[in-house]
């Protein structure tokens, strides 16, 4: 697996396109309303708004996160970085903050290469620099 | 030299960004781009200036159309640009209410134009990109926009640089001096 995070709008999806010579075909888009595990495609972009989508369904996000990880061995998984602003007040979006955060710390652990974008431009942390 | 900084609120670039625009040659442009809204950007903009004090700045007021700076000023002067992110709210929401989603085209093309013309310049951001609030549609159109004039921004400059709290990260490019 293959992390690539940063802060929103940062140029992360565009990034792996180009690097891994992938078109939009390749990108399973997920969204805060589908949760359904993103598995199909070379890329995950935004497991961020999954993990919402399976909190705003109640679901056992320890459960899902660990079929994720089975299922996303060999996937370019992006995530937007939401760790870094103030506590939202509604405990949905709290939560999601949280579990975003644990889920990328195991990401990065699991990855063999973790990749954080600033204004599109890569710093390699995880990996050959 | 180019050089573009972002990073958190009160971690540290205008103060870094100063101190390398003093570092580079020629007469010394400060471009003021807040356009004070109320008694606490006027507060600021009083600090700032109290800041600036003894520095040898000429300011320089341009809250909007920034690329009229290329004829008010010496362009081979040293020049700092705080912030892109006053310019584009200034573009972009008007003192009337109005809201102009083509701002980010604009203040890119004024910008694309500044960087052609002057080549010792330090431009400053903010970082807004990473809290897990989730915004309303203009609010996150202008985040939008200012994430796309950033990555313009480095993508042009020499030197990309994050400030963490007075600590300074490269991204592009480096600077040689010690800032703090």
């Amino acid at each position: 697996m293959i992390l690539i995070f940063g802060g929103a709008y940062q140029g992360k999806l565009d990034y792996a396109l180009q690097r891994f010579g992938l078109t939009k075909d390749d990108v399973a888009y997920c969204t805060e309303s589908d949760r359904t595990c993103p598995n199909r495609k070379p890329i995950v972009y935004e497991a961020d708004k999954w993990i919402l989508a399976l909190l705003r369904a109640g679901e056992d996000i320890d459960r899902h996160i660990e079929q994720f990880f089975t299922d996303n061995r060999e996937a370019i998984v992006i995530c937007n970085d939401i760790s870094c602003g103030v506590v939202p007040e509604d405990p949905i979006l709290r939560k999601w903050r949280e579990e975003v955060g644990r889920f990328m710390g195991e990401a990065s652990q699991r990855s063999d290469e973790v990749v954080r974008l600033y204004c599109g431009i890569p710093t390699i942390l995880k990996g050959e620099k | 030299m180019q050089i573009f900084i972002s990073g958190g609120c009160k971690n540290g670039k205008s103060t870094l960004a100063q101190d390398l625009a003093v570092g580079q040659p020629g007469k010394l442009y400060y471009i003021a781009t807040m356009n004070p809204a109320d008694d606490e950007d006027a507060q600021r903009i009083v600090r700032h200036r109290k800041e600036r004090a003894g520095m040898n700045f000429i300011t320089i007021e341009q809250p909007v159309n920034i690329e009229e700076i290329l004829e008010k000023c010496h362009i081979d002067g040293s020049f700092l640009l705080d912030s892109l992110t006053a310019l584009l709210a200034n573009e972009m929401f008007s003192p009337s209410g109005d809201f102009d989603e083509n701002a980010c085209e604009r203040v890119g093309a004024g910008l694309e134009k500044v960087l052609d013309q002057i080549p010792n310049i330090v431009i400053v951001s903010d970082y807004i990109y990473s809290d897990a609030i989730q915004y309303d549609p203009l609010t996150e159109t202008y985040r939008k926009s200012l994430a796309a004039l950033d990555a313009l921004t480095a993508a042009r400059c020499d030197v990309v640089l994050e400030a963490s709290y007075t600590q300074i990260t490269a991204h592009k490019g480096s600077v040689s001096h010690e800032i703090y």
